[in-house]
C-alpha cells in the first residue's frame, strides 16, 4: 500500500541509473584502475599488472622532465589565469556600457573559445610562423620590428607564446562568465552608487568588482583546472617542443604513455595531476553546494 | 562623456581587429595558390580567390567529418536525454541531502583531468571491441557528457516550482507521465541550451580521438586535422582551408546561436 | 461528497515538529478554513490530506476510506485520493492552453474525449472561460489564471477540494471579489473544502467554520461568530479581529473589581461567579476586550454603571473614515479603542472611554485558556 513511496523511488532509481552507471564505471572505476596501474611496471602494448609499489613515483621524481613540467605548468598557472580573468573583465566592463552592436562585439570576443583547440593551434601555428607567419609580417608592415620574434621555435619564448594564444581563446568566456555576474546586479546600485557621488572608477572598484566574487571563483576553477589537463592546444602547436621548452604534465603524460608507451609510469603522472586538481575543485565544490544550503 | 563614448568604441574596434585577426588571416591563405601565399601579406585577400586549397583539404578531411557528425549527433543526443532524466530524478523525484550527494558524485566528473583515466578508458573500450568504431566514441562521449549535462538539466529543473509537479501528481500523473507530459515540454529551452553545448563540446574534442581511433573509420576530424599538419608542412592555404572546414560548423552555432551557447557556459560550464 | 477526519496526526521534518497530534473533522459539504500565521502547520495538514505528504503518525480519513496510516503502512498516492487541489502559485501548465490545462486531469483518467470537452466547456462557461480556452497561462491576468486553477480542480468533481492561499496572488480589490465568488461557487458545488489561509479576513467571510492553528497544534475549530466571541484562548483571541483585541493583566478583588493598578472595573455579577467559581478571586487574571467594545463616552451605546467609565489619554489616532482607531493610555497601561466617526476625540487631550464589561473576556494567566 506504500504506493507512493515504492512508486518514487522505483522511477527515481530507473532515471539515475544510466548517469549513475556511466560515472561508475568511466569515472571512479576508471580513476581506480589508472592508480592501480601507476603502482604497476607495465610497459609496452601488453598490459602488465606486477605490482612495484611506489616505483614509477620515485622515477618520475628523479625525472629532470618531470620537474620541467611541473615548472612549466606553474609558469602556466601563474600567467594564464589571471591574465584571462583580467582580459575577460576588461571586456565585460567595456561591453557593459550600453553598447551599440553588443552582440556583434560578444560574438567576436566569444569566437575562439567556441573552436576546437586544434583548430586554434593550426591558426596560431600560421600566426607565430618565424618567416611568413602573420604576427612577423604584421610587425614589419607597421615598422615595429622590435616586436618580431622566433616565437614557438624559440626555446625561451614558445611558452610565452602559448600562454597568449591560450589567453586570447580563454578571455571571451570569462568576459561571458563576468558579463553575467555585471548583469545579476541591480541597476539601482549603480544608481545609488551615482547619488552618493561615486566617481565610474570607485562604482567598479566598491560597488561593482566586490560582487563579483562568485563568478571570479568559479571561473578560476575552471582555468585552474583547464591548466592542468591543457593538452590539444600545445600537443599540436609545438608538441611540447622546442626540446622540452612548452611540456606541461598533461603532454608529457601523453608523451611517455602512447609515444613511449609507458603506460605505468603515465598513469603516476595522471594521478598526480588528478591529485592536483582535485586539490582545487574538492574546496571549492564544498564551498559551492554549502552555500547553496545558507 | 561623447569623447569618452569616442575612445570606447575605438578600442572596442581596434579590440575586434585583435580577437579576429588569426581568424581572418587564415580565411585569406586559405584562398590562395602556394605561390600568392609566399609572394603576399597573410592581411591581404587575393582576388579572385583560388580554391583548390578548399579542394585538398576537404578530400583529405571528408571521411572524418562524417565520422565526427555522426559520433557527435549521438553521443549528443544520448547524452543530453541521460542529463535531463537524471536531473529531473535529483531535483524533483529526490529531495534533501541524498540529492546533493548524488549530484556532487555525478558532476565532480566535470572537473576531471581527462589524462587520469585515458589508459584505463583505452583498455575498457578494447575489451568491448569498440576500438576504432563510431560507437566506442558515442560511448565515450555520452559518458563524459553525462556529468555536465546533470548539472545544467538540474539547475533548469531547480527553477521549476515544485507545485507544478505536485499539481500534475494530484491530477493522477504518474512521475514518468509528469515527466513526458509536462517536465519535458517545458524543457525545450534546457534542451536547445545543453544539446549546442554539447554538440560543440563533442565536436571539438582531440584527445579521445586520437587515443581511441586508429584509421580513418572512426577518426574524428580534429585528429585528422592535427595530421594534415604533418602531411602539409608549410603548405599554409591546405592547413588553413582545412581548419576553417573543420571550424565552420562551431562557427555557426557561436554566430547563429551564440546565446544559448553563452547561456550553456553561463550556468556552470566547462569547457574540455 | 465526502467527510475528512484527522486523527491524532503527527508531522515531523527532523527535529521539527510541523503538526502536533491534530484531531479535525471536517463535515461533508462544509467549507472549512485552515488559519494561523506562516508556518503554523496548516500547509503541512493541507498536504497530509492532499497525499504530498505522508504524516509521521495518525490516520486521516476521506469519507470512509483510510488513505494514511504508517503505523498501518497505509498511503493512498494523491491520485487515488480522489482530491483536487489549487496551489498558491496556481500551478498552471505553461506549455498548455487553458482548455489543456483543463482537460489534464481528465486525460490522466482516460475520460472519453467527447466526455471531456462537454465537461471542460462545461466548467470553462461556469467561471467565465470559454473565449479564453485556447490561451497559454502566461497571456492571462491573474484572476484568470486563478480560475484556470479553479476550473482544473473543479472539472474532475472530485470528493474534496484543497486549496492553499489560492488568493494570495490577486490585488486587494479583485481578491475581495473572488471571494465571494469562490464561496458561491462552493455552495453551488456542495463539495467539501478545506482552504488554507492566514488572512482572518478570508477566514470570517468564506468558511462556515475555522480551524485556528498555532505552532503545529489546533487551537479552536469553530464557527466564525464562535471563534471571535468566544476564543478558546489568548492566541485565538488576539489572532482574530482587526485591530486586534486589548489584553491588560487585572487583579480580581474581592468586592467584584478587575483592578489594572491604574484604575478599576466592575464586573457584572454573573462573571465574578465564574471567576469565583475557578479560584481566581485575589490573582491576576488576563482581561481581554476588543477594541470595537470600547467607547467614547460621549458616543456611547451601552447602558453604564458609572464605575465603568475611564479617564484616558489619547495618544494617537488613526482615521479610518468610517471609524477612528485611538491609542489611549492610563497611566502606565495601554490599550485601543475603535470610536466612531463622529467622536472629537484629539490627540493629547483626555477623553472619558467606557467598557462595554458584557463582552469582556478572561484568560488564564498561567495557560492563557478562556476562563469566560
Amino acid at each position: 500500500m506504500r504506493s507512493k513511496l515504492r512508486e518514487e523511488s522505483l522511477y527515481s532509481l530507473l532515471f539515475l541509473t544510466p548517469a549513475i552507471a556511466l560515472v561508475l564505471v568511466f569515472v571512479y572505476f576508471a580513476i581506480a584502475w589508472n592508480v592501480y596501474i601507476s603502482f604497476t611496471d607495465w610497459k609496452g602494448l601488453i598490459p602488465s599488472y606486477r605490482f612495484v609499489g611506489l616505483e614509477n613515483y620515485r622515477t618520475l621524481f628523479h625525472d629532470p622532465v618531470f620537474w620541467t613540467s611541473f615548472r612549466n605548468n606553474i609558469i602556466l598557472i601563474i600567467l594564464f589565469v589571471p591574465g584571462s580573468l583580467f582580459i575577460g573583465l576588461l571586456l565585460a566592463v567595456l561591453l557593459d556600457r550600453k553598447i551599440k552592436f553588443e552582440n556583434g562585439f560578444r560574438t567576436i570576443y566569444t569566437l575562439p573559445f567556441a573552436l576546437s583547440f586544434v583548430v586554434t593551434a593550426t591558426l596560431w601555428a600560421w600566426m607565430y610562423d618565424p618567416s611568413d607567419g602573420v604576427l612577423n609580417t604584421l610587425f614589419s608592415m607597421l615598422h615595429l620590428d622590435f616586436l618580431k620574434s622566433n616565437w614557438i621555435t624559440d626555446p625561451h619564448v614558445a611558452l610565452y607564446a602559448v600562454i597568449l594564444a591560450l589567453i586570447w581563446q580563454f578571455s571571451g568566456y570569462t568576459m561571458v562568465i563576468y558579463l553575467a555576474g555585471l548583469r545579476s546586479i541591480s541597476t539601482e546600485q549603480y544608481e545609488a552608487a551615482i547619488i552618493d557621488g561615486a566617481t565610474p572608477l570607485q562604482l567598479y572598484r566598491y560597488v561593482i568588482i566586490p560582487q563579483l566574487k562568485k563568478p571570479t571563483l568559479s571561473a578560476f576553477v575552471v582555468l585552474m583546472v583547464f591548466s592542468l589537463k591543457a593538452f590539444d592546444f600545445i600537443w599540436v602547436l609545438t608538441s611540447g617542443g622546442p626540446g622540452t621548452s612548452t611540456f606541461i604534465l598533461a603532454v608529457e603524460m601523453y608523451k611517455e604513455t602512447f609515444a613511449k608507451t609507458k603506460f605505468a609510469y603515465g598513469a603516476s603522472i595522471a594521478t598526480i595531476l588528478l591529485l592536483l586538481s582535485f586539490a582545487i575543485v574538492l574546496p571549492y565544490l564544498y564551498w559551492s553546494y554549502r552555500g547553496e544550503k545558507e | 562623456m561623447r569623447a569618452g563614448r569616442l575612445i570606447l568604441y575605438v578600442v572596442l574596434i581596434f579590440l575586434a581587429f585583435v580577437y579576429l585577426l588569426p581568424l581572418w588571416s587564415a580565411i585569406t591563405t586559405s584562398l590562395k595558390t602556394g605561390k600568392q601565399v609566399t609572394m603576399t601579406t597573410p592581411i591581404q585577400l587575393v582576388l579572385p580567390p583560388y580554391f583548390g586549397a578548399y579542394k585538398t583539404a576537404f578530400s583529405e578531411l571528408r571521411k572524418p567529418i562524417l565520422n565526427s557528425l555522426l559520433f557527435t549527433t549521438f553521443a549528443t543526443i544520448f547524452s543530453v536525454m541521460i542529463g535531463s532524466i537524471t536531473g529531473y530524478a535529483l531535483s524533483k523525484l529526490l529531495k534533501g541531502s541524498t540529492s546533493k550527494k548524488l549530484l556532487m558524485f555525478i558532476t565532480l566528473g566535470i572537473f576531471l583531468p581527462y589524462q587520469s583515466i585515458l589508459i584505463p578508458l583505452l583498455r575498457i573500450i578494447t575489451k568491448l571491441g569498440l576500438y576504432n568504431t563510431i560507437p566506442g566514441m558515442i560511448l565515450t562521449h555520452t559518458a563524459y557528457g553525462v556529468p555536465i549535462t546533470t548539472l545544467l538539466f538540474t539547475n533548469y529543473y531547480h527553477e521549476v516550482p515544485d507545485e507544478l509537479i505536485e499539481a500534475a501528481k494530484v491530477d493522477g500523473a504518474s512521475p514518468l507521465k509528469i515527466y513526458t507530459s509536462v517536465v519535458f515540454p517545458i524543457s525545450i529551452p534546457a534542451f536547445v541550451v545543453t544539446a549546442i553545448y554539447q554538440f560543440t563540446n563533442i565536436w571539438n574534442d582531440y584527445l579521445f580521438g586520437v587515443v581511441l581511433t586508429r584509421g580513418e573509420e572512426a577518426m574524428p576530424a580534429t585528429v585528422k586535422l592535427a595530421n594534415l599538419k604533418g602531411s602539409f608542412v608549410a603548405n599554409w592555404n591546405i592547413q588553413m582551408a582545412g581548419a576553417l572546414i573543420v571550424a565552420i560548423p562551431t562557427l555557426f552555432i557561436m554566430i547563429v546561436l551564440g546565446k544559448y551557447l553563452i547561456r550553456g557556459y553561463t550556468s556552470g560550464a566547462v569547457k574540455g | 461528497m465526502a467527510e475528512v477526519r484527522l486523527i491524532n496526526v503527527w508531522k515531523r521534518f527532523g527535529d521539527v515538529i510541523a503538526v502536533k497530534d491534530m484531531n479535525l473533522e471536517v463535515r461533508d459539504g462544509e467549507f472549512m478554513i485552515l488559519l494561523g500565521p506562516s508556518g503554523c502547520g496548516k500547509t503541512t495538514t493541507l498536504r497530509m490530506i492532499a497525499g504530498l505528504e505522508e504524516p509521521t503518525k495518525g490516520q486521516i480519513y476521506i469519507g470512509d476510506k483510510l488513505v494514511a496510516d504508517p503505523e498501518k503502512g497505509v498511503f493512498i498516492p494523491p491520485k487515488d485520493r480522489d482530491i483536487a487541489m489549487v496551489f498558491q502559485s496556481y500551478a498552471l501548465y505553461p506549455h498548455m492552453t487553458v482548455y489543456d490545462n483543463i482537460a489534464f486531469p481528465l486525460k490522466l483518467r482516460k475520460v472519453p474525449k467527447q466526455e471531456i470537452d462537454r465537461r471542460v466547456r462545461e466548467v470553462a462557461e461556469m467561471l467565465g472561460l470559454t473565449e479564453l480556452l485556447n490561451r497559454k497561462p502566461r497571456e492571462l491576468s491573474g484572476g484568470q489564471r486563478q480560475r484556470v486553477a479553479l476550473g482544473r480542480a473543479i472539472v474532475r468533481k472530485p470528493k474534496v477540494f484543497l486549496m492553499d492561499e489560492p488568493l494570495s496572488n490577486l490585488d486587494a480589490k479583485l481578491r475581495v471579489k473572488m471571494r465571494a465568488e469562490l464561496k458561491k461557487l462552493q455552495r453551488q458545488l456542495g463539495v467539501t473544502t478545506i482552504y488554507v489561509t492566514h488572512d482572518q479576513v478570508e477566514a470570517m467571510t468564506m468558511g462556515d467554520r475555522i480551524a485556528v492553528i498555532n505552532q503545529g497544534v489546533l487551537q479552536q475549530v469553530g464557527t466564525p461568530d464562535e471563534v471571535y466571541d468566544k476564543p478558546a484562548n489568548t492566541f485565538v483571541a488576539g489572532f482574530i479581529g482587526t485591530p486586534p483585541m486589548n489584553f491588560m493583566d487585572a487583579t480580581i478583588t474581592e468586592d467584584g473589581f478587575a483592578d489594572f493598578g491604574e484604575f478599576k472595573l466592575k464586573l457584572l455579577p454573573d462573571q465574578f461567579e465564574a471567576l469565583e467559581d475557578g479560584g481566581y478571586i485575589g490573582r491576576e487574571v488576563i482581561f481581554g476586550i476588543r477594541p470595537e467594545d470600547i467607547y467614547d463616552a460621549m458616543f456611547a451605546q451601552v447602558k453604564i454603571p458609572g464605575e465603568n467609565m475611564v479617564r484616558a489619554i489619547v495618544e494617537i489616532i488613526e482615521n479610518l473614515g468610517s471609524e477612528k482607531i485611538v491609542h489611549l493610555r492610563v497611566g502606565r497601561i495601554t490599550f485601543l479603542g475603535s470610536f466612531r466617526a463622529e467622536s472629537k476625540v484629539k490627540e493629547n487631550q483626555e477623553v472619558d472611554v467606557v467598557f462595554d464589561m458584557r463582552k469582556i473576556h478572561t484568560f488564564d494567566k498561567k495557560t492563557g485558556k478562556t476562563i469566560f
